[in-house]
């Protein structure tokens, strides 16, 4: 009688499913030309142009419903025999590397054109040629300098606030509590409206960028959610308290962010923006120092360990490290966008974390002057660093 | 679960996000670039070299020296009468540069369309059918009666018309489709040059033929293509074999649209011009000359040294996008056959 009854409900499960399919069939399918009217156009999608030695590279993609393919390459309107690899047909999706040998000078502007058969041209223009930078021990060395000062560094410093947050009174207690949940969701905030930029900058439409942020957003949200709770359920019966819990959270939600700003800072270093990066590299040791203190916030109820704040502070702040090891050797405006999501979907887990915390902390409310203050107070602090990046 | 759905749509997102990548390995192939730099892929080579001209049997090589002087025969009066027949089309796709398929109008089927030729004060009668879905007409520069002038007299799809008028004056003159709107008919090719010789002919020459066109193949108002008799770089890659010494007569007509002026700089040597051929005086002896929409020239040069020269415009972004070519001049005296 059971297995009947499983049955029928797998049945009412897989039943629409299988209609669907039928007349997705009847519409698509072989045979059928119940579709066929209207003009289908074709379109490709330049996504990177890379400049190396007496050559511009240029990856493209073809983001249409059919076939193409590439048969002129052009630098500032003007045609160039080039190469494309591995060949010039792409089907749905496919990319290909196209080479054009070209002495191009540095800081220049250019624009790539690729015609396709029906001689339609697409383009794509770069601000300022820059060599494209190579992996050696050197350049890997800085980059990851750079990734251990904006990362590691300023986490470390704003650890240190601990000792500070560990004197403070209930009601100062909750207020700073607060201020870090305002700062986290500025930085989730910020992360998102980075991705989106970005997607819109480099990615093609058919990746429907704000929904794949929305997506991802939420996704890395209820994987680090149920994550966190059976963290923190655990830590009742473990000897991990319940605030290390929040904050390990916590620096495991700055460390996905981290990763993915990392990545930004490497493609803007990779890209040549050295005097954007300048400020870039700066603004974002300021702004990170605020990581910092909220990773200790919470924690500042416990004794001081130093080892473990240090263990804290480096799975936060190394992934920038790699962050700007990849974005640097090899840039991927997709990948970037992913990144920063999950980073935002983290820290927004981490603010609910947080959040729940300061409740059962204050008799089940939030409506506490210092909680609301230090919310507001957060964002205002990074809405003001930020303007330095 | 959870994971489970994740693992699937990262895998199913990295399927489409990372570049699929062919596992075959190809023999690398070797290719210059027009600076004379050797590159080396594994991939395809995409350069406006291998025009093969399969897809509409047009040939540069061939219309470059191609004059159609028709059907000829004698009238009662002793003129000569000469008939044509032109067919206008608006159906042919044709692969005007290796891989780019464009949408070609044609007068009997090739862009541009037959070079007609006359002599002074022969009868031309010009029998044109529209086999084409829009409306065509031809209209000739030169004098004729006004009903002959190819304008007012639209000739619908599977319409005939007869066109009919003395040929003068002496010159190079043009024909193309008059019908509105005219930009868009003659950018997708209906035109070609219309030559009426003196009747006590010319001095002996090579004689040449360059329509001066461009293609706006995405029909955005600007052309993508350039060249001389429509295929853009194709002389550059095939130059044209001349001797030294002997006189060439080159037939320029531009029909360029979009691009108010187009010009003509030859490498190695100077020409004398004749504005539409009309005149037996020379107007200048020079190695540059700028024409505006719809102007003729007839250029007369000699080269004194053998070699490969270029011939070009000097606005260097039409050569760069395929208006560019080489004459080979070979010595006149040298027997190359038993070089070669």
């Amino acid at each position: 009688m059971a297995e009947f009854s499983n049955y029928k409900i797998a049945l009412s499960a897989i039943g629409p499913l299988i209609l669907l399919a039928i007349v997705i069939a009847f519409l698509m399918g072989p045979g059928t030309n119940f579709l066929e009217f209207g003009l289908v156009l074709p379109e490709i999608h330049i996504e990177q142009i890379n400049f190396v030695d007496n050559e511009i590279q240029v990856i493209v993609r073809n983001t249409g419903p059919i076939d193409v393919n590439i048969v002129v390459a052009d630098i500032n309107d003007r045609i160039q025999p080039a190469a494309i690899e591995p060949d010039n047909h792409l089907t749905k999706f496919e990319t290909a590397l196209v080479r054009i040998p070209y002495d191009w000078n540095e800081g220049q502007p250019y624009n790539i054109g690729l015609t396709i058969d029906d001689g339609t041209r697409f383009e794509k223009s770069v601000d300022a040629a820059s060599l494209k930078l190579e992996a050696n021990i050197e350049l890997i060395g800085y980059l990851g300098l750079i990734g251990f000062l904006i990362g590691i560094v300023p986490i470390m410093i704003g650890l240190l606030w601990f000792s500070f947050i560990q004197k403070l009174g209930s009601s100062k207690y909750k207020f700073f509590l607060a201020f870090t949940v305002g700062l986290l969701l500025f930085l989730a905030f910020d992360a998102i409206e980075e991705a989106s930029e970005i997607s819109q900058r480099h990615l093609s439409d058919i990746f429907n960028g704000q929904l794949l942020i929305m997506t991802v957003v939420i996704l890395s949200f209820l994987i680090l959610f149920s994550i966190g709770n059976s963290l923190i359920k655990k830590s009742q019966f473990s000897k991990i308290s319940k605030p290390l819990a929040i904050s390990l959270m916590i620096a495991v939600g700055i460390g996905f962010h981290n990763f993915g700003e990392g990545l930004a800072v490497g493609a803007a270093i990779a890209f040549g923006q050295v005097a954007l990066s300048t400020f870039l590299i700066v603004g974002f040791a300021i702004h990170n120092t605020t990581e910092g203190f909220a990773i200790a916030a919470p924690m500042a109820r416990t004794k001081a360990m130093v080892l473990r704040l240090v263990c804290l502070g480096l799975i936060a702040g190394t992934p920038a490290i790699f962050g700007t090891w990849i974005g640097g050797f090899s840039y991927s405006p997709f990948a970037t966008v992913v990144f920063l999501s999950i980073g935002a979907g983290a820290i927004f887990q981490v603010v609910v974390s947080i959040i729940q915390y300061m409740r059962e902390e204050n008799e089940n409310t939030l409506s506490n002057t210092s909680i609301i203050l230090g919310i507001g107070l957060g964002l205002i602090v990074m809405y003001l660093t930020s303007i330095l990046i | 679960m959870l994971m489970i759905l994740i693992v699937v749509v990262s895998v199913s997102t990295l399927y489409f996000v990372i570049p699929a990548v062919s596992d075959a390995a190809v023999e690398p192939k070797t290719f210059l670039t027009h600076t004379g730099l050797a590159i080396q892929t594994t991939g395809d080579v995409i350069d406006p070299i291998g025009y093969t001209g399969e897809t509409l049997e047009f040939d540069p090589e061939s219309y470059l020296r191609d004059f159609d002087y028709g059907t000829v025969s004698e009238l009662k009066d002793g003129t000569i009468l000469r008939e044509f027949t032109i067919t206008a089309r608006d159906d042919q796709v044709m692969e005007v540069s290796p891989g780019v398929y464009y949408n070609v109008w044609t007068f009997n089927g090739s862009v541009p369309g037959p070079t007609i030729r006359a002599t002074e004060g022969d009868l031309v009668r010009v029998h044109f059918s529209n086999e084409g879905s829009k409306s065509h007409t031809m209209h000739f520069h030169g004098i004729h009666k006004a009903e002959m002038d190819g304008v007012f007299e639209n000739v619908g799809p599977g319409g005939k018309f007869t066109y009919e008028f003395l040929a003068e004056p002496v010159g190079l003159h043009l024909y193309h489709c008059h019908v509105h709107p005219v930009e868009e008919h003659i950018a997708h090719g209906l035109y070609g040059a219309y030559i009426i010789d003196p009747k006590e002919g010319r001095a002996p020459a090579d004689e040449l033929v360059f329509i001066l066109n461009g293609l706006d193949t995405d029909f955005d108002g600007e052309n993508n293509f350039y060249g001389a008799n429509t295929v853009p770089f194709y002389y550059q890659h095939h130059p044209i074999e001349i001797t030294t010494n002997e006189l060439i007569r080159a037939y320029v007509v531009n029909i360029l649209e979009f691009d108010p002026v187009n010009n003509f700089h030859l490498h190695g040597t100077l020409f004398h011009h004749y504005p539409a051929g009309t005149d037996t005086v020379p107007s200048g002896f020079n190695d540059m000359l700028t024409m505006s929409q719809g102007e003729r020239e007839i250029l007369e040069f000699e080269y004194k040294y053998p070699g490969l020269y270029m011939f070009h415009a000097h606005n260097t972004e039409f050569s760069e996008k395929g208006w560019v070519g080489s004459f080979l001049a070979k010595d006149s005296e040298k027997n190359y056959s038993d070089e070669n």
